[in-house]
Order: structure tokens, then sequence, then C-alpha cells
């Protein structure tokens, strides 16, 4: 277990350098001057200049690569070119207002899915089958930004439910807090609720073709310990990988539900900053998103024989 | 039994709705004004953008600053005098003026202000502007009293005091020196303003409390910056709201009580809706067409002047802004007290002059490209619009949108033939026409180079008679409709939305919202 956990660290090193090379070369690609971009149309070249050499700009790319890089090993991700905070505390901040939206509703998106893709798959092209595939289609086909959007105007507007635009942090009031993240959060449940639902009846149906289910169904097993006893652990394995690439992905950043709910989340910050060319955060955001992915995948790699017994970590 | 067990349980739940309610009325309601994006500082004038400047400005104030009519009015100062030769400027400060921490305003505050902005430490934006890098230098700041600052210039400059009340330059705003801590560094603004800030909590709201003790410059009504600013409201937030429609949703659920920049089309909707108002400004931004005068093709004047006698300026501008704004073919904004008749004549909307024009320019169908960007959405409204009048008259125009930030690495760098670019609000015509004129060597985003023009304007920065500055914008003017170096189409449009229950908010030609001499009812 130790060396396999070792391995994949190991294994994650160069990926991370990769990413770090790569986000740093190709946000140069992009045409724009965060300088410019700071100034706008009133700049002088006198202030541009100025501001330019303040932001370390006029060094040479090799010359900007290695200082970055070198501060990474000191934990020091550099300062945000527009609002000068340092990057790290600040992507840690948007991270878990992020992480908190996300975890919430992907736990209750599978918590939903999991059975429901398993009872479809249990009755296959019967009409509830059909209700729960046709369910699933179209919420993974909506986008989760116009879906927002008619969650907000139909909860917060029509039924004045929910507030609308805002966030509270649970510490500052508990309650408040849940009722401004449930529609961000009911957003999310619902579009990878769809996701999930295919993927748990697929692979529920792929087992349950297999040899020994017919053989537990013909030990006379009641069909309740079949799908629970034989058909469940073998058949969540592919959805619980699917599980973590979606938390790998959303834990990246919901920029666009965080835009419409007005979230001060990780994804928001991102985009912010790609408009604003503020290369610092940029940076340290993909490489922080580029850690999230790597180290949830590694969880998610030693979590699976606890359902599929037949994986070992070694 | 069953009935008296309900009254009494309604009882209950009443007093404890009534018990929970009343903490909540005792609480002061905000006045809350929407911003499509979180500040970036609290510092005036050094990391800002249009939003930090409008948040600012609520806490900072400066000597002067601009009046609705884009003059400039003595803000901090009660008067302000200028020697004979043009080179000092005397400014009378107010008497009772107190920062946020009680501290009385004198002249000495002015200078370590002035220190302060002067250093290139703090990054100030407008340094150049007073280094002798610009127009003029300022050689010293002395304070023969307390209430006294002299200004010393090493030569005359007209625009002295309009640079000084620039919004992007935070209107020089005077702070008391605690705002900055004992290494130097900024902490927060303790400014002579309207309302003083509480808390700043990013990417979520600013808060700002009402400055009791605040010093009103004038009675009446609000003036632009000027005028009068009494604080009517006891808590003032600026909440982050960056999708429009959500803005939108929490003003008609009431969650927010102004938008200060609705889109243009939603304007028909808010009108119709009994619970809100309106409010219209036309600002002093340029809405332009830009031509690359250095591209082989654009380089011949018929083929710009076919371009003008294209394009329905009127038509162009009646449809992106929604019948709000006017159109305008001058460089001076039509609110520019410097706009007069002279400056109504505009480019003649004449399709067959064009067809005459490209035939004899030697127009031979060469493909031209009008650069755009969906940032600004009445920009691409009006470039699709601008492409099809311009084949409609048998020019091959091509549209290509681009990411903001990318359009304005190619307008700095003169990479372009046409781009559709809105430049921000210039509030002394001398300032619009140089952020259009200058040399393409120096500045590759200069849009019209020709020397004669440069010597005039030049000309307009050093004067400070109106009649003689009108006759050179008067001259200007006409040059530039014979040469168009570039389509001017209108001015920009601002459209604030409120809460009925909102009174006296207006929308500024400044276009930033303003929160003093406005209250709510509740």
């Amino acid at each position: 277990m130790l060396r396999f956990i070792t391995k994949r660290i190991l294994m994650a090193v160069p990926t991370l350098f990769i990413m770090a090379v790569s986000v740093f070369a190709l946000i140069r690609f992009i045409p724009g001057d965060p300088a410019a971009l700071m100034l706008g149309d009133m700049a002088d070249p006198a202030s541009l200049s100025d501001l330019r050499e303040r932001l370390g700009l006029n060094h040479s790319l090799p010359i900007q690569f290695a200082i970055w890089f070198g501060n990474i090993f000191q934990g020091d991700l550099g300062h945000s070119i527009t609002s000068s905070q340092p990057v790290l505390p600040l992507i840690l901040d948007r991270f878990w207002i992020s992480a908190k939206i996300v975890l919430i509703a992907v736990l209750f998106a599978a918590l939903v899915a999991v059975p429901a893709g398993m009872i479809a798959a249990w009755r296959q092209n019967s009409m509830l089958d059909l209700l729960l595939v046709g369910t699933a289609t179209i919420l993974l086909s909506i986008p989760t930004f116009w879906l927002g959007l008619l969650l907000l105007i139909f909860f917060g507007l029509k039924l004045e439910w929910l507030p609308i635009v805002g966030y509270v942090s649970f510490s500052d009031d508990p309650t408040a807090a849940l009722l401004y993240i449930v529609m961000p959060v009911a957003t999310l449940f619902l579009h990878e609720m769809g996701v999930l639902i295919r993927m748990s009846r697929a692979s529920t149906l792929e087992v349950l073709r297999l040899d020994y289910i017919t053989h537990a169904r013909a030990k006379g097993l009641s069909e309740g310990v079949v799908l629970m006893r034989h058909a469940f652990k073998n058949a969540f394995g592919p959805t619980w990988t699917l599980i973590g690439l979606v938390l790998g992905n959303l834990l990246g950043g919901i920029a666009v539900v965080e835009t419409v709910f007005t979230i001060p989340g990780l994804g928001r910050l991102l985009v912010d900053s790609i408009f604003a060319r503020d290369y610092p955060v940029i940076q340290g955001c993909l490489l922080f998103i580029a850690f999230v992915y790597v180290a949830v995948n590694i969880v998610v790699d030693l979590l699976y024989p606890v359902f599929d017994p037949r994986v070992t970590a070694e | 039994m069953i009935v008296k067990a309900r009254t009494l349980l309604a009882s209950c739940l009443t007093g404890a709705v009534m018990a929970a309610a009343l903490p909540a009325l005792a609480q002061v309601t905000p006045l809350r004004i929407s911003l499509n994006a979180d500040i970036r500082s609290t510092n005036p004038g050094v990391n800002r953008d249009d939003n930090t400047d409008a948040v600012v400005l609520h806490m900072v104030e400066g000597l002067v600053a601009y009046g609705e009519d884009a003059s400039i009015k003595p803000l901090l100062a009660q008067s302000v005098s200028l020697s004979e030769d043009g080179l000092a400027y005397t400014f009378k400060l107010r008497d009772g003026v107190k920062f946020h921490n009680g501290a009385p305003l004198t002249s000495e505050d002015v200078a370590w202000s002035w220190r302060r902005y002067t250093d290139p430490k703090t990054e100030w934006r407008c340094l150049s502007e007073f280094d002798g890098r610009g127009r003029s230098k300022v050689q010293a700041v002395e304070t023969p009293d307390a209430q006294t600052a002299v200004f010393r210039l090493d030569k005359p400059d007209a625009l002295f005091l309009a640079t000084l009340a620039r919004t992007d330059c935070g209107m020089t705003g005077i702070i008391h020196k605690d705002s900055v801590k004992a290494d130097g560094s900024w902490d927060k603004p303790i400014g002579t303003g309207p309302f003083k800030l509480e808390e700043w909590r990013r990417g979520e709201f600013v808060k700002l409390s009402k400055f009791d003790s605040y010093a009103n410059p004038a009675e009446g009504k609000p003036d632009g910056y000027a005028g009068s600013k009494r604080p009517l409201v006891d808590e003032l937030r600026f909440v982050v709201v960056p999708d429009n429609a959500a803005a939108k949703a929490a003003l008609l659920r009431g969650d927010i009580d102004i938008v200060p920049d609705i889109a243009n089309a939603d304007v028909k909707e808010i009108k119709a809706n009994p619970s809100l108002g309106l409010s219209i400004a036309q600002n002093m931004g340029l809405s332009t067409l830009l031509i690359q005068t250095r591209d082989p093709l654009l380089s011949n004047v018929k083929l710009r002047q076919a371009i003008a006698a294209a394009l329905d300026t009127a038509q162009i501008t009646a449809a992106v802004t929604e019948g709000l704004a006017k159109h305008n073919n001058s460089i001076v904004p039509l609110n520019s007290s410097y706009h007069t008749a002279d400056h109504d004549k505009g480019y003649a909307y004449d399709p067959e002059a064009a067809q005459r024009l490209l035939k004899d320019a030697g127009y031979k169908g060469e493909s031209i490209v009008i650069l755009t960007n969906k940032r600004y959405p009445q920009t691409f409204a009006s470039s699709v619009l601008i492409q099809a009048m311009l084949q409609a008259v048998g020019i091959n125009a091509t549209l290509e949108v681009l990411e903001w930030g990318t359009q304005l690495d190619r307008y700095n760098k003169g990479n372009y033939q046409v781009m559709a670019f809105p430049y921000s609000a210039r509030l002394d015509p001398s300032l619009s026409y140089d952020s259009v004129m200058g040399s393409k060597d120096k500045q590759p985003r200069k849009v019209w180079d020709n020397p004669e023009a440069q010597a005039l304007l030049e000309r307009s920065m050093l004067v400070s008679d109106k009649a003689e500055r009108q006759k050179i914008f008067d001259e200007l003017h006409a040059r530039f409709l014979k040469e168009v170096p570039f389509v001017m189409l209108y001015n920009g449009v601002e459209a604030s939305a409120f809460r009925k229950n909102v009174h006296g908010f207006t929308a500024s030609v400044l276009s930033k919202p303003r929160a003093w001499e406005v209250r709510v009812a509740h």
C-alpha cells in the first residue's frame, strides 16, 4: 500500500511540473498586456512603462519563469497583479467556498443517482427505466448557467423563498449560509445527478448480465439481496471513478454557477484573472487545480479496493 | 377546545415571529448598489478601475471636482485662484471640514497627501502628469497658513485642475496621514467624504457607513462630484453581482436597491415595472469606429470618406442604445459646454456618394476586417450594423470578434484595419482629442496623426481663455470631418434602475453611482 502511494505521488511530480511549464507558457501566448488592461485606454506610455517595471513584466520570459518557479518551492505563488494579495491564501479562501458547494452537491447527487441508476438497470426497458434515463439525459443536457437562472427566477423571484444574490459564510450565520447555497448546490446536484445516473445504470446493466448474478438468482436469492450484495459492489466501481473525475473537475472551479449566483469561489477568481491577465493568479489557480485533480484521483484509486475486492492497491 | 388550542398556538407563533422580527427591524437597512466586479483596492488613484473609483470617491474628496456639466468646481477648496503668470494655483480650504477620524482638514494634510502621491513608491497612476513627463511639473506645494495651499508649476497648464479632479486619479483625494501604516504602506482611506469604510469583504461587498460630521460643500442638489453631498442613509453597501441577469433579478426581488448599469435592452421592461424607476445619462465616453490610416488600403482618404458616407450614424446610435442616446460625430462630447452648433455638423449619410468615393479611390473589393468584442454589447451591436451598411455600398467588410484583452492589445499596437472601440470618458475636450491624436511613430495606438492638428491641440492645453479654446476645438472638428481619421458615432449612455422606494438617485454624466443625497423609504 505504502509503495503504491509513494509511486502515485512520485508520478504526480512530473505531471505538476509539465503543468507548471504549460500554464506559464500558454497564458503568455494569449495576446494582452496586464499593465495595459489595468490602466485601460487612458494609459499614457510613461505610466504603462512604470507599471510594467513594477509588475516585473520587463524581465525576459525565462527569468520570469525562474523567479516564479523558484518561489513555488518556498510556498510562495506570488502576488495578484490586480489586488496585490498573496496568491496562495487567496486561492485557499476561494477554494473552500467552491469545495463546500461541490462536495455537498456531489454527495447528494451520488446518493440519489447510484440507487436510481441501479433501479433503472434492474427494470431495464420498463417505464421506470425510460423515465429515469429520460430525466438523466435532460438534466445533463441543460447548461448549468441556464438551469441556475431558471432556479433563480422560480425560487428567488417568483416564489421568493431563497435569496438571489450574495454569499454568507457558515461561520457568520449558518442558517443564512444554508439559504444562500441551496440554489448553487441544487444546480450542480441536478446536473451531476444526470451524469451519474447514466453511468450507474450502464455499469449495473453490465454486471447483471454476468454469470454469477444468474447463479445467485438460481440459488433462489431475493432480487434485493442479488442487487445489494452481488451487483452493487462490482457495479459501483466505474461510477466511483466517475465521481472522482467529476469531483476533480468541479473542485477546479464552477465558474458559471459561481457567476450566476455571485459566489466568490475559485472558478470566478480564475475567470476574472484571465480577463485581467493576472498572470500570478492564473498560474497559481491552474497549478492548484491540477494538484487537486491529482490528489482526488489518488484518493479515489486508494479507496477503489474498498468497493471492488477484485482490485488491490498493489 | 381544539379552537382554543389553535388560537393559543397561533398566538405563540405570532409572538415568536414578532420576537424574531423586532431585532431585525432595529437593524440598519442598508442602501444596496450592485457592482459588476469587485473593487481592486481602497487606495485612491493607485490600484483602481471604474468600480474602485466609484466606491473610493464616496470616502475621499479632492480639492476640486467635476460638476455635472464637466466643469471644474471647488470641493474641499472654498476658492481657487490662478496667478497672473499662470504658474501658481492658490486653494483656500473650506472651514469645518473633518476627516473620518475627527481631525480637522488643514493645508498640511494637502501638502502631506501631495508628497505621498508624488512619491514613486505610492504608485499613483497620475504621477507622470505632474512630475515633468506630462504638460507641466508641480515644483512645490506651499502652506502659508492652515487654510491655504499653493501649488507652483514650472509652466502654464490649462488642464492642471482638470487633471487633479480626474476620477481615475482618485480626484487627488486629500487623506489623513493615518490612512497609511507606520511603514508607509496603505491601510484604509481616512478621507473627508460623506461615507466611511466599515468592511470590505473581497468578492462579496464593500460596506460603508454614514459620516455624521460630514461638512456639506453646498446646499441644493448634487452636481457631479460637487454640489450637495449629504449622506442620508446610515449604511451603504456596494454588492458584487457579476452577472447582469442576476443583478436584474435581485433588483426585481428587492435584494438590490440600485443597479447603476442596466443593459439597454432591459430599459423597456424596467420602465413598464411600477415598482422600479429609471435614470438615464449620456456620458462623455466616445463610441468610435477606428480606422488605421497607415493601412495600405485605408491610407486613401477617399476610401475613409466613403466609409463615413456609408454609415447612418443616427440609425446605428438609435438601434444600439434603444433610442436612449443621440448620435454625435464630434470628438467634443454632447454634454460639454464646448459642444456648440458647429459640433452638431457631422457626416452626411449618402450611400450613392459613398459608392462614387469608392470608385474614385480605386477600391476593387479588397477585404476590410472590422475588429470588435462582446464585452461591450453596444460595441458589438454597432459593429454588426456597420458591417451591413458597408456591405450595402459594396465594401467587402468582415467581422472578427476578439476577447477584450486581445482587442486592447491590438489597439495599443495599432494592429488593425478597422476597429469598433469604446473610449472611457474624458471630461475636457482637450483630453478627448488627446486620447486619439498624436504621433503613431511614438505611440502606435494613436489614431489621428496630423502635426498641424496636433499643434492646435497642444495650444488648447495651454490657453485658459474659453473663447480661444472654443475656436481651436471648432477648427479641429472641421479638420476631423474632412480627414476622417476615424468615425465618431455617439457618446456612451448610462441607464440606471432603482427601486421606487429609493429617492434622490440620478445617473451621472460621470458614469458612476452616487449614494449621497439618496434615501430609502422602508
